[in-house]
């Protein structure tokens, strides 16, 4: 992120929450009635207090589990739904204040919601954009051409949606929500339901028009894919809190590797540390019997008990070393010396196993690195 | 219900009284989930009409001056839009929507094993919040039949009865005319014409005497006069057993030709819709 | 102003555009809704002339007079149909399935998009045969005819805006209940008021139903205003009825957007 001077965010979210309230109905007619008379409610927190910026040009993916808030925090942005507490500026604006200003500067692409006319091709459906918008004729030929011509579809322009394959309709979809040549684009999960090379195509004209045109893009997804290859940016959410930000690259450094290894004896993690000289928070056991919440006592347990514990076979844990390729062989070296090995492999670091770990059992401190909870 | 159709004791199931009350109690929950909502539309279709009816006699008698129309006075004419409250609530709901719905949509296909019986599934289905309404209505008839002489509650009964026949041949009807949506996407048209033409001809917006007597031929010709006209007249005393009975035969007449009708033109339709590849 | 108003018409323009060839292409149900609504029409023909049968005069009305008022409030409803009733089918799923999301973050306003999408163009031919009917029994319902047919349009134009505030005063409930259905046959229930001209209702009806509930300003005080002409008080009210009423509908959806934003995540 080289620093360009004075060059304001165009996305600034300040402390901003979002929690929604919803009435339990009871059972039948008395809990209808209990529903308009003194309705219980109980709150939900989609977003925790996130805060973050975006500069312009950016292009940010947004990770995280069905509900952990990637979509409420979209709706934010795009001026659907208020925060809670906090602000959220977009190009300045307040984004719930929705001014006509800030709806020609954006614009909102759902994967799932399809705006076009199911019976009239695109063409038809774009001429209502143009009128919406108010895109001159001039500059609507010059975009559709330029749009349907990066897109491969331009062919395709005269055709009644319906007969369009999904991966085509997609497209139709983002060269509508594009005509207004937007400043900051919101896209919720763009690539649903394409095949490989239709998401590989859409990735590649994102890719080009985020470079092109200077446009912010802001991505939900749930393909890794997507964000490795488009985003300079990531921000994972878990459970309505920001648990990353920052550069995939931080996620999945080059050459990394975990290398995986179970031994005849037990070792506690301080001294397999002592013994390959890797810090001991890039050693992980995972037990057999995975009690992930005891994490801790297990720690400090082992540590007095020392190597040689009365734990049977079952028992042995495996030991994962978040390592670089070039020092695996090192480590199984001064391993082997100490002890014999049973079992043992290395693990490509891919950034959809990062992130699956992460959902699975830990938190990312600032660091960059996965603090995996056994 | 596929599923249960594939083993030996599950046809013997399907063709059982299980199912029946299976679908009769699914019907009914269906309906009355929201029972707030279901009791909407109850009222609704219940008061609007007859309050309809209540102003047009008001505006004849009241304003009009007339003392009778049709050779019923005014307090003859508001009891018969109120009896006839109860026998409209009985009469055949949209459930023939339901069953050309599922030509159209394929889901049809989920039946095809027992094609005869997909028709009879849906009419259980759809007759069970009419039973409850049904009840209802005797409830409230022989209730009335208390306190207003000119009702009986013997008669009462036996009116709810003929207006049961008269949905059974709603149904019926609505059945043969689904089929046509196996050859006709828009067949949907011609269930809605026959409910219009219906609303005039049951004689839930109008007592048919008011017909002409040159036009009578026109609602005698079809069955809808069963469903609220002829309960209507029967439980108000203005028609006599004989006239009664009458109307009963005419609806069995009915039921029995519409059974054969709805059998056949099913079958056929079936065997065209499996030859095409469903 | 003026560019603001181009905008909506260039964008009523092109939704009428698209709706006309989307029909072009399915032309198949031209012909069956045209029956339904012959059959609709009959059957509300055949209702006065089986109570005429009986009688010379419903309330002061000749059966002439009430097939004019059949007429116009059939152009009226025709109008209706032909631009709006579709999109009202929809309505429920704008909400129900976040389909309003969309619009909201286009720079016009939402409820316009939404209630211009679909339209159903093959109606219009219903709004002739209304007309036609007018014209048929103007003579015999005493119409005084010449400049007064100017006000046909207007009156027709009433009917439209009042059958749409009124429709959609009972869709709006949406927000809050998802069976909406419910209240949708309520207001068709309702409708049937409306087909009927509202000098036979008694006052209190007429008062309720048909003026607070503005179902004869489709239709019956078209025809009252067209036979007889109104008092000045007569037009105000409405002027005044309508009003309330957009305003009244301007303040639950606004209610119904905000709980929309505060229920969702």
């Amino acid at each position: 992120m080289s620093k360009t001077p004075a060059m304001a965010p165009v996305i600034s979210v300040n402390k901003v929450r979002r929690s929604f309230r919803s009435a339990q109905k009871g059972e039948g007619l008395k809990g209808t009635f209990e529903l308009l008379l003194k309705p219980k409610f109980t709150d939900h927190h989609a977003l925790k207090e996130t805060t973050f910026t975006i500069e312009p040009g950016s292009f940010v993916g947004l990770i995280g589990a069905n509900g952990a808030g990637k979509t409420t925090l979209l709706k934010i942005l795009a001026g659907l739904i208020p925060p809670s507490s906090g602000e959220a500026k977009v190009l300045g604006f307040t984004p719930f204040d929705r001014t006509m200003e800030f709806r020609h500067a954006i614009s909102l692409v759902m994967g799932q919601k399809a705006q076009l006319w199911w019976d009239l091709p695109a063409t038809d459906a774009f001429d209502l954009l143009k009128a919406i918008y108010e895109i001159p004729e001039d500059k609507y030929r010059e975009r559709l051409e330029t749009l349907s011509e990066l897109l491969d579809v331009k062919r395709l322009l005269q055709t009644q949606i319906r007969r369009l394959s999904l991966g085509e309709r997609m497209k139709m979809e983002l060269i509508g929500a594009l005509l207004h040549w937007p400043k900051v684009i919101f896209l919720d999960e763009p690539t649903i339901g394409l095949d490989v090379l239709a998401a590989e195509k859409l990735r590649d004209f994102l890719k080009t028009f985020n470079q092109k045109e200077k446009a912010t893009i802001i991505l939900t997804s749930h393909n890794m894919d997507d964000i490795e290859r488009l985003c300079s940016r990531v921000m994972i959410l878990k459970s309505g809190e920001m648990i990353f930000d920052g550069s995939p690259n931080r996620l999945v450094r080059e050459g990394e590797c975990r290398l995986r290894i179970r031994l005849k004896e037990t070792f506690d993690i301080p001294t397999l540390s002592q013994i390959t000289g890797i810090a001991e928070a890039n050693i992980t056991a995972v037990s057999e019997n995975d009690d992930a919440e005891e994490d801790e006592d297990e720690k400090e347990e082992s540590a007095d008990s020392t190597a040689g514990g009365a734990e049977g076979p079952a028992t042995i844990p495996t030991f994962y070393f978040e390592t670089t390729k070039e020092a695996v062989l090192k480590i199984l070296q001064a391993l082997m010396g100490k002890g014999t090995v049973l079992d043992m492999g290395i693990e490509e670091q891919s950034l959809e196993s990062v992130i699956q770990r992460i959902y699975a059992d830990g938190v990312v401190s600032d660091k960059g690195e996965a603090d995996v909870r056994v | 219900m596929s599923s249960a159709s594939a083993s030996p004791r599950g046809v013997r199931k399907f063709f059982h009284y299980e199912w029946r009350l299976a679908a009769l109690k699914n019907g009914f929950q269906d309906a009355t989930a929201y029972r707030i909502e279901f009791l909407l539309e109850v009222l609704g279709a219940a008061l609007i009409p007859a309050a309809i009816q209540w102003v047009l006699w008001y505006a004849l008698f009241k304003i009009g001056g007339q003392t009778t129309v049709g050779g019923l006075t005014y307090e003859q004419m508001l009891a018969y839009t109120f009896t006839s409250i109860l026998f409209t609530q009985v009469r055949g709901g949209d459930h023939d929507f339901e069953l050309m719905e599922m030509v159209r949509s394929g889901g049809l296909s989920n039946y095809l094993l027992r094609p005869a019986s997909v028709v009879e599934f849906v009419y259980i289905r759809g007759l069970a919040p009419k039973l409850f309404l049904a009840g209802l209505s005797l409830l409230i008839g022989v209730l009335v039949s208390f306190f207003v002489d000119s009702i009986s509650a013997g008669r009462m009964v036996a009116a709810v009865f003929l207006a049961v026949l008269g949905n059974i041949i709603h149904y019926q009807i609505g059945a043969v005319i689904a089929t046509l949506s196996f050859y006709w996407e828009e067949a949907y048209a011609v269930l809605m014409v026959k409910n219009m033409v219906v609303q005039i001809l049951s004689g839930e917006l109008i007592p048919l005497n008011l017909f002409p007597a040159s036009m009578e031929w026109i609602w005698k010709s079809t069955p809808f006069y069963l469903y609220v006209y002829g309960p209507t007249q029967y439980a108000l005393g203005r028609w006599s057993h004989v006239e009664f009975m009458n109307a009963v035969g005419v609806a069995m007449i009915w039921i029995l030709g519409l059974s054969i009708l709805t059998h056949w033109s099913w079958r056929l339709s079936i065997k065209r819709y499996l030859s095409l590849g469903g | 102003m003026i560019p603001v108003l181009k905008k909506y018409s260039n964008v009523f323009a092109v939704q009428f555009k698209n709706n006309f060839v989307r029909e072009a292409v399915y032309r198949s149900n031209f012909l069956t809704m045209l029956c339904v609504d012959l059959v609709w029409i009959g059957v509300e023909f055949s209702l006065f002339t089986v109570i005429y049968a009986n009688t010379n005069s419903l309330a002061g009305w000749s059966k002439e007079q009430v097939f004019f008022f059949l007429g116009v409030f059939f152009a009226s409803d025709a109008l209706f149909t032909t631009f709006f009733q579709k999109n009202f089918w929809n309505f429920s799923d704008l909400i129900n399935k976040g389909e309003l999301d969309i619009l909201l973050t286009k720079p016009i306003s939402p409820v316009f998009l939404a209630l211009t999408r679909w339209m159903s163009l093959t109606s219009i031919f219903n709004l002739f045969l209304g007309i036609g009917i007018t014209i048929r029994y103007s003579h015999a319902a005493g119409f005084a005819g010449g400049i007064r047919w100017a006000m046909l349009p207007f009156w027709l134009l009433v009917g439209l805006a009042t059958a749409l505030m009124l429709r959609f005063a009972f869709s709006v409930w949406v927000f809050w209940t998802d069976r909406s259905w419910a209240l949708s046959r309520l207001y068709y229930q309702f409708f049937h008021f409306a087909t009927k001209p509202d000098a036979i209702f008694p006052v209190m009806i007429r008062y309720t139903i048909m003026t607070a509930l503005p179902f004869a300003f489709i239709g019956s005080v078209p025809t009252r205003a067209l036979l007889y002409g109104l008092h000045f008080q007569e037009y105000l009210l409405v002027v005044v009825v309508l009003l309330v009423f957009f305003f009244a509908n301007s303040f639950v959806w606004r209610r119904g957007l905000a709980r929309y934003q505060s229920a969702s995540s």
